[in-house]
């Protein structure tokens, strides 16, 4: 259990999505990192179907890393961290919230380990779809995002550069606070969500990432 | 598309009349009459003085018209006469009795009515009817009892007869301690362990048997039953695990038997002799499909009915199972002096019941939905968000190969710290006692050694605490709180304790200085000059008298033998002072180091020769 910040690796023009993740590996293992495995962070939305009451999002989201959880974060912010059986329930409540189709949304890729650090290195595809390139990086000996974040910052600065300037605002809001699985898991909501955005047509809002 | 529409109220019209209509516009109404109200105001409506019949044919509303009616009827009654009842009741009475007297006067007169007495008739007496009666009213009584006094008779001689009704007594007997089935003609008893956890396939399926005989045993014994068990024959013999540790890896010793039990043994031995046999082979069955599967850094060797492995290097653990049925041509040599570990022996008993028990019973609570047997620390992983690498550490389960052998570690250890502090004990000059803690496990125990000096037992601060664990001695000094790891040799323990002893003295000694008010000149703890001491570290102390002018000092090492020196200044040096020095506090300097033989020392331990010496040097002057 560590503090975990996630970046957004943007595609330069010209570039397919998989020669930039291919690099991206390459410069990690330059580093010296061994590769422990694959890694998968998956994302589902459900609303609410009742007609006449507000409209409520929920996220389900799983992570190949914490096999046994499941986790839930509403729209307004809060999350839940359950069993996986939590899947089971939501089932059980396709009456009063169903599935947005075409809504699910992954982060699939390779994991490294490299001494106290640990690389995630994930190609977002939505409905099959290649949307982006999201990095996480973890280091695991410290649980207060304060006291890491100048290293963190460093190693990030190291792989991708500029992007890693900005803290996650997850992070900034929780500085002096023990940094918990449930938070990493808003972070790649939160990408997630700036990737669906994309996907509406230039005439809407663009997301100033 | 809807529009919104204009809204029109359908209220009735007010019926009540208003009271008041109050200032600010609120209006109050006049409560509406309730029935009883009804009631009056109508029956003061009505005219009471006109007659009744005038109204009778006038078609006026019945309500009303009743309503006047039982008015008239009810205002009538109280004006009837009150004593109306009572006369009419005399009169009635009045008459009854002229009709009495009328009666009794044509009676006296005889002519048309006469009173006649009625007589009654005497019983018959029939003595023989009676007797009749009492007569079978008495068979009817003898025949109760005397069919109540045949069945006991027949329950007695029943009783007498024991060969009869064992069999059933002893079925009785034995289905409360075994379960039995019947299966067509035969009744089948189970020995295995199967109700109670266990997983093994080998059947266990006694046959209960009646056995009828003639007369009973001379000797009528209670064991000698009409009921008979037939044991499957893989069952059949005694069997037991032995358990052994040794140093010195020796040849492999023949089981010898413990006896076979009779053939006419009481079912109950017999079964649960079978039921042993059974135990000890799905014991040695799991140890052995362990063994072979486990990869571990030391090989197990399985051979026949035995395991061997190694606990530590040079140390050998063996399980042998050991079945002796009876059947074996060769008669067994004497029975060798098998060195059996019952303590181990017993802890492999009980861990393969604890799986048995685990098997069966699953770990509270017990949901519906979800997997049953996950501990509380796997079942709140979901919710604490654990890793994947926290889950494959939970995961572990220790096989009961592992198991023994830490527990055989363990054992090794403890026994061998124990030979080493017994083997110190021997020393007299410290005392070293050893306390032993009576909270322990088959896995760790703790011990704590104090070294004290018999007489200056006020010097105490070095004492350790040992933790015996599964691999290694944890050895805790309380001086400084120092943690040092030893390994599983004994010369490291001995080493250490030897080192302790010699720091011991020299902490006595320094405690003599303060009561004899020697001043202490120099405590080094680690010295770095001289022998090279075969463990540790040499401690030395340099102090002078209150004078100032004799000088000891002492170096004590883990095993080389304490060493005293003494410096003072003899007369023929004091005679030879060069007219420079001036003042008489120089001469102290003077002298050289003399080495005093300990052993020549008056006194039983090394703090009394030393306490002694002192106490001439002090006076000696």
């Amino acid at each position: 259990m560590g503090v975990v910040s996630v970046y957004m690796f943007p595609v330069p023009e010209g570039k397919s999505g998989q020669q930039v993740v291919e690099s991206l590996q390459k410069s990690i293992e330059l580093l010296g990192a061994t590769k422990t495995g694959n890694f998968c962070v998956d994302c589902e939305t459900f609303q609410t179907s009742i007609q006449n009451t507000q409209q409520r999002q929920v996220n389900i989201l799983h992570s190949s890393d914490h096999p046994a959880s499941c986790f839930a974060i509403l729209d307004a912010g809060t999350c839940l961290v359950a069993d996986s059986l939590f899947d089971g329930l939501m089932q059980k409540l396709k009456h009063y919230y169903q599935q947005r189709k075409g809504s699910k949304i992954e982060s699939k890729g390779q994991r490294y380990e490299f001494g106290d650090f640990v690389f995630k290195v994930g190609s977002v595809s939505l409905a099959s779809s290649f949307k982006g390139i999201l990095l996480e990086i973890e280091y695991c000996p410290c649980i207060i995002a304060g006291d890491c974040w100048g290293l963190l910052k460093e190693m990030a600065s190291s792989i991708v550069g500029n992007v890693a300037e900005q803290q996650p605002n997850v992070i900034k809001n929780k500085l002096e606070h023990v940094y918990t699985t449930a938070d990493t898991m808003c972070q790649y909501l939160e990408h997630f969500n700036n990737y669906k955005k994309q996907t509406i047509p230039p005439t809407a809002v663009s997301t100033g990432r | 598309m809807a529009v919104p529409s204009v809204t029109v109220s359908v209220e009735p019209v007010i019926e009540n009349k208003i009271q008041e209509v109050k200032l600010d516009g609120q209006e109050i109404y006049v409560a509406p009459l309730s029935m009883s109200e009804n009631l009056t105001k109508l029956a003061h409506k009505i005219d009471f003085y006109k007659d009744e019949s005038d109204e009778k044919g006038k078609p006026t509303s019945e309500g009303e018209k009743e309503e006047e009616d039982e008015k008239v009827l009810a205002s009538f009654q109280p004006s009837l006469w009150p004593w109306d009842s009572v006369r009419n009741k005399l009169k009635a009475a009045f008459t009854e009795m002229c009709v009495l007297t009328d009666v009794l006067n044509i009676i006296k007169e005889k002519r048309y009515m006469v009173a006649d007495p009625v007589s009654n008739e005497a019983p018959e007496n029939k003595s023989s009817v009676l007797l009749l009666a009492k007569k079978r009213g008495l068979v009817v009584a003898a025949n109760v009892l005397i069919s109540g006094a045949e069945r006991l008779k027949r329950s007695h001689s029943e009783h007498s007869n024991r060969a009869q009704n064992d069999y059933f007594i002893e079925l009785l007997k034995l289905r409360q301690n075994w379960r039995l089935k019947k299966v067509g003609t035969s009744i089948l008893g189970d020995l295995t362990y199967k109700s109670a956890g266990s997983r093994f396939l080998q059947s266990g399926t006694f046959e209960v048997t009646k056995v009828i005989e003639e007369k009973t045993d001379g000797d009528g014994s209670h064991s000698r039953g009409s009921l008979e068990v037939v044991i499957p024959s893989e069952l059949e013999g005694v069997a037991y695990i032995q358990v052994d540790v040794k140093s010195v890896p020796g040849n492999i010793l023949m089981p010898a038997g413990l006896g076979v039990i009779r053939s006419d043994a009481y079912w109950q031995q017999k079964l649960e002799v079978a039921q042993n046999v059974l135990f000890c082979k799905e014991l040695f069955a799991q140890l052995a499909r362990e063994a072979v599967q486990i990869k571990s850094s030391t090989p197990h060797m399985v051979v026949g009915n035995q395991i061997i492995t190694n606990a530590f290097p040079g140390i050998q653990l063996s399980i042998v199972l050991c079945h002796y049925t009876g059947k074996e041509k060769k008669t067994p040599q004497a029975p060798q002096k098998l060195e059996h570990n019952h303590v181990l022996e017993h802890s492999l008993h009980q861990l393969l019941r604890e799986v048995h028990y685990k098997n069966i019973n699953y770990v509270p609570p017990h949901p519906v939905n979800a997997m049953l047997g996950m501990s509380k620390r796997r079942r709140l992983a979901g919710p604490l968000g654990t890793s994947r690498r926290e889950l494959v550490e939970m995961n572990v389960r220790e096989t009961l190969l592992e198991q023994i052998i830490k527990q055989t570690k363990h054992a090794v250890l403890r026994l061998r710290t124990m030979h080493v502090l017994d083997k110190l004990a021997i020393l007299s000059d410290p005392q070293i006692t050893a306390h032993w803690s009576c909270l322990n496990s088959s896995l760790e125990c703790s011990v704590r050694i104090n070294i004290t000096t018999a007489g200056y037992e006020i010097v105490r601060s070095n004492s350790l605490v040992l933790i015996i664990e599964v691999d290694n001695i944890q050895a805790i000094l309380l001086k400084d709180s120092k943690t040092i790891t030893l390994s599983f040799e004994d010369k490291a323990l001995q080493d250490l304790i030897l080192w302790q002893v010699s720091q011991h003295h020299i902490q006595v000694v320094t405690h003599l200085a303060k009561c004899h008010s020697w001043t202490v000149i120099s405590t080094n703890l680690n010295v770095g000059i001289g022998d090279i001491d075969v463990y540790g570290t040499a401690t030395s102390i340099m102090m002078s008298s209150p004078r100032g002018d004799k000088v000891l000092s002492l170096k004590s090492g883990a095993y080389n033998k304490i060493q005293m020196f003494l410096k003072e200044v003899t007369s023929s040096e004091l005679n030879n002072l060069s007219t420079a020095v001036v003042d008489p506090k120089w001469q102290k300097i003077m002298g050289t180091f003399k080495q005093i033989d300990v052993d020549r020392l008056q006194g039983k331990t090394f703090a009394q020769k030393v306490d002694m010496l002192m106490a001439k040097l002090s006076t000696m002057s």
